[in-house]
């Protein structure tokens, strides 16, 4: 059986009140499994801040469930529980206005029993981040180093990083990826990060999410999400305009173009059996998938506000 | 040295990627029965990937006998010279079946005649019997 770092079910957010009120996250169910790379996607405002700051419990969900490694982090004592399991790198990287030296001596003395002070110097190294640079006058991207050295050398069971990417040059990102490929995924630890970056998050992700809108359009391994995938243009008369496996259909001068979520080669099987040619069959990125997932939500969404107009 | 690239755009699943990769280095010679490879963690780190994905390629190169592992002592490259041509015929086209039906889906999503496909085919066993003769010390140089 599969055990979940993360796990949500009909998990709602509202701000505001009456007319004014917006649902951050909209009945969310997320399955984050223990041991993997999980990247949840999303454009801004999708709802992922919102999603991470109930995990850690910093928000209170307005109805539903979540749960880190099956306990509640609304409540003591499970709050402390899973506080001392997680290493937690927030969105605003609004760290204590201290050097980075004295931040992480402090939070050193927080986990004494996990802390590194070889992965703390190992980070710092790697990433180039001075140490006795005031706060304030941090860049951006030294920010984002310093809450980075500092949830890395917690060695906590579970790693949840909102946006870890904001301000790193392209060498630092490079670095964290291997920092985090190599120190930070042993004996079954889980990373969860958000982000709207999605190259990167590709490439050492085994799950993913795409979440928009405050709801889940997409989860799985990534593997089987590649898999499923497929653009096809057709040529042809009488094409189909419904199989279990059509995303979107898109109608060009001389062709038709289809985006699959499921199912290729039966699809493929039914057009050549009536007939039709197949110009061209291409998997597709993650970042296409994501494109596509994201319009066809937003065109959902608009004729269901037709609908009720 | 082995140098492994993995394309996170092309669609195929990365796993995939590092077997064929593999399967090719040994193909060509650029890997040779006994050799080392690096371990599980160590390429994930190099090639900023999953462990579970490499361990994932792995596992599935050890099961069709293409790697071994010895516990504690690391992972080598069969000694394929002495297991390939000990496997029996209907065990070597299983193992190929799926990728000759993959082969054969996408010729035909993409209606591609048959003649043309072995075409394809024997061009590529071609290629790599070439690269295979230029890397062998011993044999006479066929380039041209």
């Amino acid at each position: 059986m599969t055990s979940y770092a993360i796990q949500t079910k009909a998990l709602v957010k509202t701000y505001g009140l009456g007319s004014k009120a917006t649902r951050a996250v909209d009945g969310l169910s997320l399955n984050v499994p223990e041991g993997s790379i999980y990247g949840l996607l999303g454009r801004n405002s999708a709802g992922k801040t919102t999603t991470i700051r109930m995990a850690m419990g910093l928000a209170r969900p307005t109805s539903g469930d979540i749960r880190v490694f099956g306990l509640d982090p609304r409540h003591d004592p499970d709050r402390v529980t899973v506080l001392a399991q997680v290493g937690y790198v927030p969105e605003d990287k609004a760290l204590l206005g201290l050097t980075p030296r004295k931040l992480l001596e402090l939070n050193r003395s927080f986990y004494p029993a996990t802390w590194s002070d070889v992965l703390a110097r190992k980070v710092v190294d790697r990433l180039e981040l001075p140490l006795d640079t005031a706060f304030l006058k941090l860049s951006l991207g030294n920010k984002t180093k310093a809450a980075l050295a500092v949830a890395i050398a917690q060695r906590s069971r579970l790693l949840i990083l909102d946006e870890p990417t904001t301000g790193l040059d392209p060498i630092a990102l490079d670095e964290l990826l291997r920092l985090l490929v190599e120190d930070c995924t042993a004996d079954g630890r889980t990373i969860f990060l958000s982000t709207h970056q999605l190259a990167e998050i590709e490439q050492i992700a085994d799950h993913i999410g795409i979440m928009d809108r405050g709801k889940i359009l997409l989860e799985g391994p990534l593997d089987d999400i590649r898999s499923r995938f497929r653009r096809v243009t057709v040529t042809g008369a009488a094409l189909p305009t419904t199989h279990p496996g059509i995303l979107s259909i898109r109608h060009q001068a001389h062709a038709t173009q289809y985006i699959l979520q499921s199912a290729p080669e039966a699809f493929a099987q039914d057009l050549i059996a009536n007939g039709a040619t197949i110009v061209e069959s291409n998997p597709m990125s993650l970042n296409e998938i994501f494109l596509e997932l994201c319009r066809t939500s937003e065109s959902t969404a608009a004729d269901r506000e037709e609908e009720f107009a | 040295m082995l140098s492994l690239r993995i394309s996170a755009s092309s669609g195929v699943p990365v796993y995939l990627q590092l077997e064929q990769q593999i399967k090719q280095a040994i193909a060509s010679g650029l890997l040779q029965s006994g050799d080392a490879l690096p371990s599980t963690r160590r390429t994930a780190a190099d090639l900023r990937i999953n462990p579970n994905t490499v361990a994932r390629a792995f596992q599935n190169l050890e099961r069709e006998g293409v790697i071994r592992t010895v516990p504690g002592g690391g992972t080598f490259v069969a000694s394929l010279a002495s297991l390939a041509p000990g496997l029996l015929k209907a065990e070597k086209f299983r193992r190929l079946r799926p990728l000759a039906e993959q082969l054969a889906v996408e010729a035909s999503q993409l209606q591609l005649p048959s003649a043309d496909v072995h075409k394809l085919l024997d061009s590529a066993l071609n290629d790599l019997a070439k690269t295979r003769r230029t890397r062998t010390p011993n044999s006479s140089g066929e380039e041209q």
